[in-house]
């Protein structure tokens, strides 16, 4: 078996993300092929070729790749897949938006979302928001699959070393283009692979009072994440969204802060290892899912956490 | 706390009860199929779990508040309002010839019950624009038809009934309230008291429906017409004009239904307020009689309406809340008090009496749809007579009931039910305005015993009967011990009726029936709610045995409907006792023994 | 311009959703379904263009079993100007429903397409992506803004790390996110007028699209349980608690 894995970069540098798919592809077992596609990306093969488990780094530099669009990356995906039984893309937004036009393209059906490998053919996914686990199995001559990145543990960026291999670009679509982005910055890691991740919801009133968070989010090097309704009343941007339909995290340690916990967003946390709750509803369903509940007003445990956390 | 229609439970009462199907076959109802009533439904329970409920305890909490310039409905009524009317639900029932929908009186009840349910105080802005639209509709002439009903009927105006006066409240012949008559109009002058959303900040234009005296009127009821008096004069173009000389003095502090302004109206503080005549002078209170029937209708409608929002409160809270093992857990996890087994008591007479409730109120306007369309003649005065005579029952012991159950509701939060912040007390406090106004239950008692019985020499109450002897036959019929279970209680209850009725009838002082006439209502409600819910058994007897059933849907209906029987329908018995016995001690002990 | 909007007939989001005892997936008897909370985004997005002058006829697609019908009245009580229904009583993959779709679009040459960016039953995600690279109409996913510039689309995505901007040439499909708009209520006299309007109903092999799939579903299980927690007292006790017992900080 051979594993076509695509991978994700920015400034220069593998995403994690990668790390958790070419992990996913070791479960499934095979020579396992990077492919690294961009503009001025050869520091980024570089960097490919030393992860751990990777046999081959193919690298593809043009133009075309410099914005991740679908288009292009999924023309160039399809133009090398022959001779692969699988192709692995990041269950990120980037993949999403990539590997369904791949399987398409090849004339399979897409598996999104993977949490496990039962067989090389045979995978688990959640479905209805994570509510239920379908066991899928795919008769399609090349398995074209979504990983769930937290579902499976990065590999070591470092002690490979691949050979790398340049492919030609295709010619890009003239029918989309880049016109800009606007990335929010923050001083905080990664949202989907930081080891503490804590996240206030429509209890913390304001955007302003996200100070709190955010200073104990700097205490404990934390990600901050949100609910959908913090998001839509507009306290913090989109990015910030865990749950079924924004992002999947599953840290050491997640807290909600004023969160009710709809199973939308219990979806895209509830693989914590540890969780934390602060609602002043005693009967919030977020308690249900809770290793730690603490139910008392959000105003008065956010500063006494800052505190005691300063101890 | 949340509200969500209990669509599935309505649709059923409608489609397998009441049969829409047979409605939908009247000429002019043939919109209301079941699938278009279903679409209805489901967005009448969005929009009022989404956009009226949350604002329901907001209200509560807040208040309409009054001011020289006018009446401030409480955060977010007025953007509530205008969604509701750019949505077209008030229209629902009214007639196509002015923008309504012309959908059944089954269907807008259905529909009403959840603005009620959500929010009975923003209910009532719409269900008393309904009647003011009834009255104008029916008895005014094409001209303040066509300057007036348009804009009611989309919702941009509203309209008021203003009846009550100071020293007159049941007893209307009292109004004092005056109209000379100036040219083309008349000048009214007078107090008009209690009158619901008499000042609002929600609509451009108010529509009063006001009751006064012309000069040369006979004395009491026969003396009494009705007149549109708006707040802003309507120009020939519809446009708006002058502020026309009446305001709201001031507003009510009361004990629930604290967003919707109850006002103390001054007409004519200065030159007299201008109002039209609507139809023939000195017929206003007969006016008033005719539309009567809707409006007590559809406080019956509030009535359990209100009873269903406590009843999903009570649920939800007794679903969470543990206190000690109880008998019904089945693990660990399972120990909430909803598995004591009188918290299942309060909540199964919660459930199956508003169940009954909805299937009387509901059977109670489809008789009235029928009535309005149907081709023979014959069976149109029949269904009128029905319709009449189970209005009384709705209001009456529906709003009475629903007063009960609020309570109830409140009791299975135990100490937290007493607390505002729970929100049980709310529907407790808003429940207990229902069995007042509209005619207080005394009076639907009356009705009911009097216009509705003695006059007609209680054929309706014997097609009434007739009727529930064939559900009895079925009930009996079937193969099932729940249904058998409904039968041996609904025949006692049934025959219990019939002698209490027959000795009411009997009686030459007419004494001895008024003192226990609310006692008859409620029986007759009883009876007439338990007819009702055994045949929801029936039909989901029938149900259950085509493929693919919802059983645990068909079941807890059939067990429902046998909890009632056997819970409530004992009452009917006790009723008898104490119709036919307590009448005479009632009234024996004299006012200064008192 | 013609849109087309993908509506799909799903498990209530509210309503949680049940394993089969015979673990073959959800049990769908006689629950509350409704229309997916993305496509009512699509059909309300689609309805703002058409009011706002871009197009003249907003065509709702389901493909489904019959009652799908209703939620394609529900597209049509919003505002949609016609339905169709592809009937089956299987549960496609989306690379079938893609083909379907592609199907349509030959049929109809909609200047655009809007679909949901997930279904939130099978939570995929692939149907616009897919139809895109089966049609090689433009893709914009997970719009939260969508703006017209003459037979172009400036739309703005959510992406993992904020926001981003592409433009694409028409025809282009577009997959909605959350913030794109908030869905409108059904107007009573639109939710009556729904049912004339026309609903065209197209058995799946009719169409002669092949819908057989390469992934089967082997069996449908309930997650994994998380053991019950406990409730600290005070900010000290879950610090102590952090620190000591669970050693995660
Ligand atoms: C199609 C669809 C997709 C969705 N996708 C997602 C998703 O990906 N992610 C997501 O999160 N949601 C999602 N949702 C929304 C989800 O259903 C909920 O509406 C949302 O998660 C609620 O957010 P919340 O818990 O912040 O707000 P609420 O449910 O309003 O809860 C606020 C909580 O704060 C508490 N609180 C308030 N004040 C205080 C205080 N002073 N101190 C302590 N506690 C306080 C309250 O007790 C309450 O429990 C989706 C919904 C749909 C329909
Ligand atoms: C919140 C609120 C809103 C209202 N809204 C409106 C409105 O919009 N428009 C409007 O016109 N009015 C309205 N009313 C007035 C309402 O309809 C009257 O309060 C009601 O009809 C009772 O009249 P009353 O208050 O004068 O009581 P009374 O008539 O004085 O009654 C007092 C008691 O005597 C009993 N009683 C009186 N007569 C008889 C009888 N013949 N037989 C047996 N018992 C009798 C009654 O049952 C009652 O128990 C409203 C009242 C309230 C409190």
């Amino acid at each position: 078996m051979s594993i076509l894995i695509l991978a994700e970069h920015e400034g220069g540098e593998i995403r994690p993300a990668t790390l958790n798919v070419v992990a996913a592809a070791k479960a499934i077992g095979g020579d396992i092929s990077l492919l690294v596609a961009g503009l001025n990306a050869s520091s980024v093969a570089e960097a490919a070729a030393k992860i751990d488990g990777v046999a081959k780094v193919l690298h593809c530099d043009d133009a075309a790749y410099e914005h991740e669009l679908a288009e292009n990356l999924s023309a160039l995906v399809v133009s090398i897949a022959e001779g692969y039984s699988h192709i692995l893309f990041a269950a990120t937004a980037a993949g999403k938006n990539v590997m369904p036009r791949v399987a398409a393209l090849l004339d399979v059906s897409g598996i999104s979302d993977i949490t496990d490998v039962v067989s090389e053919d045979t995978f688990i996914r959640p479905i209805y928001a994570g509510n239920a686990m379908a066991t899928v199995k795919s008769a399609d001559k090349v398995k074209v699959v979504g990983v769930r990145t937290t579902a499976f543990d990065a590999v070591a960026d470092s002690g490979g070393s691949a050979g790398v291999e340049t492919v030609a670009a295709v010619a890009a679509n003239d029918q989309v283009s880049f016109v800009g982005q606007e990335l929010s910055k923050s001083d905080r890691p990664e949202l989907t692979s930081a080891e503490i991740v804590i996240s206030g919801g429509r209890g913390m009133q304001s955007g302003d009072n996200f100070v709190m968070i955010d200073e104990i989010a700097a205490k404990l090097n934390a990600a901050v994440g949100a609910s959908r309704a913090a998001v839509d009343a507009g306290f913090v941007p989109n990015e910030y969204q865990v749950g079924q339909t924004g992002k999947v995290v599953a840290p050491n340690l997640y807290i909600a802060v004023g969160i009710s916990g709809a199973i939308q967003h219990l979806a895209g946390m509830k693989d914590s290892k540890v969780i934390v709750a602060i609602n002043k509803d005693e009967e919030a369903p977020i308690f249900q899912v809770a290793d730690y509940g603490l139910v008392a007003d959000l105003f008065d445990a956010l500063p006494e956490l800052s505190k005691a956390l300063d101890g | 706390m949340t509200y969500t229609a209990p669509v599935k439970d309505i649709s059923f009462v409608l489609n397998k009860v009441i049969g829409l199907r047979e409605i939908a076959k009247l000429e002019g109802f043939e919109e209301a199929t079941e699938d278009m009533v279903g679409a209805i439904l489901e967005e009448s329970a969005r929009f009022t779990g989404e956009v009226l409920a949350p604002l329901n305890s907001v209200g509560d909490k807040e208040g309409s508040t009054w001011s020289e310039s006018g009446v401030k409905t409480p955060e977010g009524w007025k953007d509530a309002y205008s969604q509701f009317v750019e949505a077209g639900w008030g229209a629902l029932a009214f007639p196509t010839e002015y923008g309504g929908q012309g959908l059944p009186m089954c269907v807008s009840s259905a529909v009403q019950e959840m603005w009620h349910s959500a929010n009975m105080s923003f209910g009532l802005c719409p269900l008393l624009t309904q009647g003011a639209v009834d009255a104008i509709h029916h008895h005014a002439s094409d001209e303040l038809k066509d300057r007036y009903l348009p804009k009611m009927v989309e919702g941009v105006w509203s309209g008021t009934m203003n009846l009550t006066e100071p020293q007159a409240g049941t007893d209307l012949a009292a109004i004092r309230t005056s109209a000379e008559p100036a040219g083309d109009h008349y000048l009214i002058k007078g107090t008009k008291i209690f009158i619901t959303y008499g000042e609002q900040d929600l609509t451009e234009n108010i529509v009063h429906l006001v009751l006064a005296r012309l000069p040369d009127a006979p004395e009491g009821v026969k003396g009494i017409s009705l007149f549109i008096v708006p707040k802003f004069l309507v120009n020939d173009d519809g446009s708006l004009g002058e502020r026309n000389d009446l305001k709201c003095v001031s507003i009510e502090h009361k004990l629930g239904i604290h967003a919707s302004p109850t006002c103390v109206m001054s007409y004519g503080d200065n030159a007299g307020a201008v109002g039209y005549l609507v139809g023939k002078e000195h017929h206003g209170l007969m006016y008033m009689f005719t539309m009567m029937n809707q409006a007590r209708h559809a406080v019956g409608v509030e009535g359990y309406g209100i009873a269903e929002r406590a009843y999903q409160q009570a649920l939800s809270y007794a679903k969470d809340r543990k206190q000690g093992q109880t008998l019904l857990g089945k693990s660990e996890d399972d120990q909430g008090i909803v598995n004591h087994p009188d918290v299942r008591r309060i909540l199964m007479t919660m459930r199956s009496s508003i169940e009954a409730m909805r299937g009387l109120a509901l059977e109670c306007a489809a008789a009235f749809d029928i009535a309005a369309k149907h081709p023979d003649e014959e069976v149109r005065a029949r269904c009128q007579r029905r319709g009449e005579l189970l209005t009384p029952l709705v209001k009456g012991w529906s709003t009475e009931l629903g007063v009960e159950l609020c309570s109830l509701g409140v009791q299975v939060h135990g100490g937290m039910g007493f607390i505002e912040e729970t929100g049980a007390a709310q529907h407790l406090r808003d429940a207990r305005i229902a069995p007042i106004y509209e005619g207080t239950t005394a009076i639907q008692a009356n009705d009911l015993i009097g216009r509705k019985t003695a006059r007609d020499g209680g054929q309706g109450l014997m097609e009434l009967m007739a009727d529930m002897t064939e559900t009895l036959g079925q009930l009996e019929k079937a193969d099932n011990t729940n249904l058998k279970a409904i039968a041996k209680r609904f025949k006692v209850a049934m025959s219990s009726a019939e002698e209490t009725g027959k000795w009411m009838l009997g009686q030459n002082d007419a004494t001895m029936p008024s003192a226990t006439s609310v006692e008859f209502l409620m029986m007759m409600g009883r009876l007439a709610g338990g007819w009702m819910i055994a045949r929801s058994a029936v039909a989901a007897n029938q149900l259950r045995s085509e493929d693919g059933a919802d059983t645990p849907f068909l079941d807890a209906k059939i067990m429902l409907a046998r909890y009632y029987a056997e819970r409530m329908l004992p009452l009917v018995e006790s009723g008898k006792t104490i119709i036919t016995e307590s009448a005479e001690s009632t009234v024996s002990v004299a006012v200064d023994q008192l | 311009m013609k849109i087309l909007v993908g509506v799909k007939r799903v498990l209530d989001y509210n309503v949680k959703a049940r394993v089969k005892a015979d673990k073959s997936g959800i049990e769908l008897a006689n629950v509350k379904m409704s229309m997916n909370p993305f496509d009512e985004i699509a059909v309300e997005e689609a309805l703002r263009l058409k009011e706002a002058g871009h197009a003249e006829e907003v065509v709702v697609l389901s493909i489904g079993q019959t009652q799908s019908q209703e939620t394609i009245r529900t597209g049509l009580a919003m505002g949609a100007d016609r339905g169709i229904l592809i009937e089956t009583d299987d549960l496609l993959e989306p690379l079938a429903i893609a083909k379907l779709f592609k199907h349509v679009v030959e049929k109809e040459s909609p200047g655009m397409v809007v679909l949901g960016k997930q279904a939130i039953d099978d939570d995929s995600n692939q149907t616009a992506q897919m139809l895109s690279a089966l049609t090689g109409m433009s893709q914009a996913t997970f719009a939260s803004k969508v703006e017209v510039d003459g037979d172009h689309l400036n739309v703005t995505r959510e992406v993992d790390a904020g926001l981003e901007t592409i433009r694409v040439k028409s025809p282009a499909v577009i997959s909605t996110d959350l913030r794109l708009n908030e869905p409108r209520y059904a107007k009573l006299p639109n939710i009556m007028k729904a049912k004339k309007k026309p609903l065209e109903v197209i058995a799946v092999a009719d169409t002669g699209v092949d819908v057989s799939s390469g992934l089967s579903v082997v069996e449908v299980n309930e997650p994994p349980e998380r053991e019950a927690g406990v409730i600290v007292g005070n900010v000290a006790e879950l610090v102590d608690k952090l620190r000591n017992e669970a050693k995660v900080i």
